[in-house]
């Protein structure tokens, strides 16, 4: 418990309206060291750190950023801001209470990619975060953050803002370009990649907000202090959503790979309700169920990946003894099927005979062979989806199962 | 070729070519990846997901849509393993949990992929037990189309398609999740001339065609392959029937012609052959009434009242109309009836020796597909031949091929970028000597002294300079500029201007009716012999005549308008085939009367037929064989695909009786007893057609070659082009046109349709405004001549100062209003 937070350090501390005060705590310290390195070294740093993305997928920050720092222009970088996972509210708070250093991070992000246009895609339901990233987005024209010329270094970089309309798909990738450009959500098949083919077409470095952000203290201190933190494959600084049945939910700032017991004992204050733990719904609505036995593993994206889980968005919903899991896997199943777009068959349909199926159980006149007819949907959708909303629309529910939770 | 390179499929190598995808691959493998959504003339989407196939990727192997995945050298794919196939197997299941089994009564019940493939790749058995969801089961999408929501598999081929070719993304998903439906817009309406092909497309039986839903069962149709002969573009059909009467038209696949798509028209507007009106005998006037009579008393008198008129005015008193709509054996037959035993000159169809247009129709539809300019003159291939223009609005969108209109109208194609004129009637030669001198000075030609005075525009030069760098520009002209007063000063102005680009052998005609070249092919025009010989050509008259059996007039003949004018003078008797020429003008009826004896061979009793001597009952050309030469010179075979309706015959052999009992010592050349036969001698008659037969034009018809036919172009002056005065009370300037949904005979017909035609005349907004009149009003329209009432549309889409009526409107037919400056007369516009 030693550990001194970074992405959050701001957070309360700052006035999110004053410009000056962000300066004052650090704030755009990191984009004048990038421009000091140029380009081709920032990007280095990020590949250095071997960052993560935060968003859930885990891919390496550090080989978009190359190849679209490679890729000829016209390019683009856009912060996913569509934080829609259920039990994920890191991205709100950052936005809400630090909203300069996601601008900065964008800022950041087009000076080292060489892209000359940055969109940050705020989730519909986040009003304050919008307001707020609205302001500062003004604030950082005046002051010549944004436009010609940023901090000398000659580049030019315009940022523009949109809002999401309440839906889940929209937090993917590729549904998230075709919203940004006027239609209606649907994934894209992939590849071609963001990276090659993103928005309108063209390159796209595509992040999620906290990867973003994470990027800042990786130039302002360097990969190496960012290794220096967590486990070696998955290093550095997490913000984990702690939510559910314990004493203090909140955000919680720790190291990465943080134990479950840990998250839930020291962070926050224990289980609450009945206070005996049942298990924790790790990764959102997308993720899986650790059960008591699963209360020390560490929660990076390594290990929880070993053992067929996923860390996901680091949204951790906690149940205690006296929860109905069936009711939650009801209200997980329910969520998907109002959730898929309806771009592609498994997804469509499987989320919604899962949910059927669901709630015939709940109601009492489950039949025999209905999990193995809910795994055959799980598969099917896992193999056969177009993106993640159905290749992840079965795991937590079959996860459930698996623990005999219900 | 390098292109060729080896992927590997269940362990076996197999050959594809460099970027082609998996399923392509595969299918030439003969391994066929079962697709919903995918369809090899629409881009990717890999939503069904049902090509699944395991691919060896970095990270092992990996399940990836086979629609979607371009191959490339030494990739390896596993379509029989397990998880490949369980994949399959899983995504079957779940679109069949959903889908209803009303195979029994589904149109598509028999040729439907979605049977086939759980036939193939589904489990057997469901082990769903929950209820299928339900939807709309007859939601009418159109007039024509209907859908069945709880059918739809939504693979989105519908959508694609609409957005893809016809540009007109008038489908959407709606909904989400297992709600989603397909639907039009709010507020919008699904017409897209083309938009039948969605239900050839759709893979179930979601989309059905509402004329022809419920008749059959796919697998009791007889298959025939027939053309289209609704335009001159010749779609191929595939024409059904049972019982030998029509079921449906679907499109058939020629890549050279219409790729894979039919019109609506084409599709759907059938009903004129199964009409009631249709004529079922031969009638013949007794006693000032026309009564039926037999067929060889009918053509007794046929052959009689000819005679009459020959031994008493002489040869040069009879004459034919044939038409651009019949086959080249009937307007064969016609021509050599005429010229060899009547011994006149006398012939032609209406937009015959009075078109002052290139014979030889476009350069080649493929041309339009491949284009990087498109030029079009006085056309509006939206309204005249859709698949065409679904080819240019394609290569606009994906080739970025600039568009040039120049047209009185604002017509469709005007919303992709280039450069669009609408020069008013009259002012067309300016604009064309213009673009001229633009172009020679590009050129760094010399400029004319009578070009200097031309005015050129920025935006002149702009479209001069396009086309003079163009490569490979698909340009045509078309009927509103081809047809009528001034139209041969037009013609030269236009040729002047694509000459001096540079591209002078491109300049192609867009012909409209179905047989238009093939009219002229073979011969049916009063100066010219088959082949585009001229009738002053010995040595091609000496060919003809071995060939006829008799002497040839060399007296150049009356044309069109002519042999109607003379009704009232030397001629005196007409023989009528498939034209109306009273329902086009209403005042030909008192020169028709006046002659001696008519003769009028249709599918009904027209006006004309109404004042007929003897009315001939054809067979139409679903109900003979046929070929019809369409506007790329490809003469193409339609086969008899249903029975005659009544006693009507087939035109050609309507002809081959009156022929041989009129000259019964010419019988030796009047022996040949089928259609096929009777082409036969027409690639005798018609040096371009040597060498082709029935058998070899096969499906794919054969073209004859764009050169042919020699024809030279030269920059010219030409006649100076005085339009028709604007005097009150005539202050406007008529234009026409023709329109897809038109209320002619063959279109009318199709009571399903019968609300698609937009009867009205059109004026622009300011217009309207300055007479006070609303949409719908009803208007007169007069000329020097007559006068139309109509109501009024109004669409910026046409110039202040004109006023549009369309051809073919029931009961206002605008030849009405024709005076001496024919369709570019100025009319009075006023409430009626």
């Amino acid at each position: 418990m030693n550990y001194e937070p970074v992405l959050t350090a701001r957070i309360g501390v700052v006035d999110p309206a004053c410009l000056h005060d962000y300066e004052a705590h650090g704030g755009f310290q990191a984009l004048a060291r990038a421009v000091e390195l140029g380009p081709d070294r920032t990007v280095a740093q990020v590949e250095a750190a071997k960052l993560l993305g935060r968003g859930g997928a885990a891919f390496p920050a550090g080989i978009k950023w190359r190849a679209v720092h490679n890729a000829e222009g016209p390019k683009f970088v856009v912060a996913n801001a569509d934080e829609s996972e259920p039990g994920t509210f890191k991205d709100r708070i950052l936005m809400e209470k630090d909203p300069y250093a996601l601008i900065e991070a964008v800022i950041l992000a087009g000076y080292a990619t060489g892209a000359g246009k940055g969109f940050i895609y705020v989730r519909g339901e986040y009003p304050r975060a919008y307001q707020r990233l609205r302001q500062a987005v003004a604030r950082c024209y005046e002051a010549g953050y944004l436009g010609k010329d940023i901090l000398g270094s000659g580049h030019e970089f315009h940022l523009e803002l949109r809002r999401g309309a309440g839906a889940y798909i929209c937090g993917e990738e590729t549904a998230l370009f075709e919203s940004i450009e006027g239609k209606r959500g649907y994934p894209r098949l992939k590849p071609p990649f963001p990276t090659e083919a993103g928005l309108f077409g063209r390159p796209t470095l595509i992040n999620n907000v906290e990867s973003l952000v994470s990027v800042l203290p990786i130039v302002l201190r360097g990969p190496d202090w960012f290794n220096s933190i967590g486990p070696a494959n998955s290093p550095g600084p997490k913000l984990y959503s702690l939510s559910g049945r314990v004493r203090k939910p909140g955000l919680v700032e720790a190291p990465m790979g943080v134990t479950l017991r840990e998250l839930i004992e020291a962070h926050g204050g224990g289980v609450s309700g009945s206070g005996e733990f049942q298990a924790a719904l790790v990764g959102g609505a997308a993720g899986t169920f650790l059960g008591p036995d699963q209360l020390d593993t560490p929660l990076d994206f390594h290990s929880l990946a070993k053992m067929g889980a996923a860390l996901g968005s680091g949204a951790v919903i906690v149940f205690d003894t006296s929860v109905d899991m069936m009711q939650v896997l009801e209200r997980i199943a329910a969520f998907f099927a109002h959730e898929s777009c309806g771009k592609c068959y498994p997804c469509q349909l499987g989320t919604m005979r899962q949910r059927d199926i669901i709630q015939r159980m709940v109601a009492g006149q489950g039949r025999p062979g209905d999990l193995q007819l809910l795994r055959d949907i799980g598969q099917t959708m896992r193999d056969a989806s177009i993106c993640g909303l159905g290749q992840t629309a079965s795991s937590a529910i079959l996860s459930a199962f698996e623990l005999q939770l219900t | 070729m390098s292109d060729w390179i080896t992927i590997t499929i269940d362990g076996k190598e197999i050959q594809a070519r460099r970027g082609e995808l998996l399923t392509e691959a595969a299918a030439r493998a003969g391994i066929h990846i079962p697709v919903f959504c995918s369809h090899p003339k629409l881009d990717p989407l890999g939503a069904c997901r049902m090509c699944l196939v395991e691919m060896e990727g970095r990270r092992g192997k990996m399940l990836v849509t086979a629609c979607t995945t371009p191959v490339n050298d030494g990739m390896v794919f596993y379509y029989n393993s397990e998880r490949a196939r369980d994949a399959r197997q899983g995504t079957l299941e779940v679109i069949l949990a959903n889908h209803p089994l009303d195979c029994p009564i589904c149109d598509k019940g028999g040729e439907c992929d979605l049977q086939d493939q759980a036939m193939e790749h589904g489990p057997g058995k469901s082990h769903y037990w929950e209820p299928k969801r339900h939807k709309e089961k007859n939601y009418p999408l159109s007039d024509l189309i209907v859908l069945d929501q709880e059918r739809c598999i939504l693979c989105w081929r519908c959508i694609r398609y609409l957005d893809e070719w016809e540009d007109k993304p008038q489908l959407g998903l709606f909904h989400r999740g297992s709600d989603s439906v397909i639907d039009k817009f709010p507020g919008t309406e699904l017409d897209a001339y083309t938009s039948g092909n969605i239900i050839d497309l759709c893979p179930v039986g979601a989309l059905t065609n509402r004329l022809a839903r419920f008749q059959f069962r796919p697998w009791v149709l007889e298959h025939t392959n027939s053309i289209c002969t609704h335009c001159g573009m010749g779609c191929n059909l595939r024409i059904d029937t049972r019982d030998f009467r029509v079921r449906r038209n679907v499109a058939r696949e020629n890549m050279a012609v219409n790729d894979a798509w039919i019109c609506d028209k084409g599709r759907f507007a059938n009903g004129f052959l199964f009409s009631e009106k249709r004529l079922t005998q031969p009638l013949a006037r007794i006693d000032g009434e026309l009564q039926p009579i037999s067929w060889p008393e009918a053509i007794q008198r046929v052959v009689e009242g000819l005679k009459g008129v020959v031994e008493k005015e002489g040869p040069g008193a009879v004459g034919g109309i044939g038409s651009a709509k019949l086959s080249n054996e009937a307007n064969y037959l016609l021509g050599k009836f005429m010229r060899a035993l009547v011994g006149t000159n006398n012939i032609d169809f209406r937009e015959g020796s009075a078109l002052k247009a290139e014979r030889r129709g476009v350069t080649s539809l493929q041309d339009a597909r491949d284009a990087d300019l498109i030029v079009i003159m006085g056309a509006d291939p939206s309204e005249e031949m859709p698949v065409l223009a679904n080819f240019l609005k394609r290569a606009a969108r994906r080739r970025n091929a600039p568009v040039i209109v120049i047209h009185p109208r604002r017509i469709e194609l005007t919303k992709y970028p280039g450069v669009h004129f609408h020069p008013l009637p009259g002012d067309e030669p300016a604009l064309f000597d213009a673009l001229t001198k633009a172009a020679l000075q590009a050129r760094g030609q010399a400029v004319p002294n009578w070009l200097a005075d031309a005015e050129v525009s920025d935006e002149v030069k702009e479209a001069a300079t396009l086309l003079v760098n163009a490569q490979n520009p698909f340009i045509i002209y078309g009927t509103d500029y081809a047809w009528g007063y001034g139209s041969a000063s037009i013609v030269q102005a236009l040729t002047n201007w694509i000459v001096a680009s540079g591209h002078g052998d491109r300049l192609g005609f867009l012909h409209s009716q179905a047989n238009a070249v093939g009219a002229a092919d073979v011969g049916l025009l009063p100066d010219m012999l088959p082949g585009h010989q001229r009738l002053a050509d010995e040595l091609a008259r000496m060919e003809l005549e071995k060939l006829w059996g008799s002497k040839i007039p060399t007296q150049p003949g009356l044309g069109y308008s002519g042999m109607i004018a003379s009704a009232l003078g030397r001629i005196k008797a007409l023989y009528i085939m498939g034209a109306d020429p009273v329902g086009e003008k209403s005042s030909y009826a008192e020169k028709l009367e006046a002659l001696d004896f008519l003769v009028v061979q249709d599918l009904f009793l027209t006006e004309t037929a109404k004042l007929a001597d003897v009315v001939l009952p054809a067979a139409s050309y679903v109900e003979s064989n046929g070929t019809f030469t369409n506007t790329e010179r490809r003469v193409q075979a339609a086969a008899q695909a249903a029975r005659a309706v009544g006693d009507s015959l087939p035109d050609w052999a309507i002809l081959m009786h009156i022929a041989r009992r009129y000259a019964p010592d010419q019988a030796d050349f009047w022996r040949t007893s089928s259609a096929p036969a009777v082409f036969a001698e027409i690639t005798r008659a018609v040096p371009q057609y040597a060498g082709m037969s029935w058998e070899s034009l096969g499906e794919r018809g054969q073209p004859w070659a764009w050169d042919a036919l020699e024809v030279t172009r030269e920059l010219a002056p030409y006649a100076k082009l005085e339009p028709a005065p604007l005097e009150k009370p005539f202050t406007f300037r008529l234009i026409t046109g023709n329109l897809l949904w038109d209320e002619g005979n063959t279109f009318a017909a199709t009571e399903r349709m019968a609300n698609l035609g937009h009867k009205a005349a059109w004026l622009h907004p300011d217009d309207a405004a300055g007479l006070d009149l609303r949409e719908g009003d009803l208007i007169a329209v007069r000329s020097r001549e007559a006068s139309l009432e109509l109501p009024l549309h109004i669409s910026s889409r046409i110039q202040p100062g004109t006023v549009f009526v369309p051809f073919s409107l029931k009961d206002a037919p605008v030849g009405e209003l024709f005076d001496e400056f024919g369709p570019r007369t100025t009319v009075a516009v006023y409430r009626a």
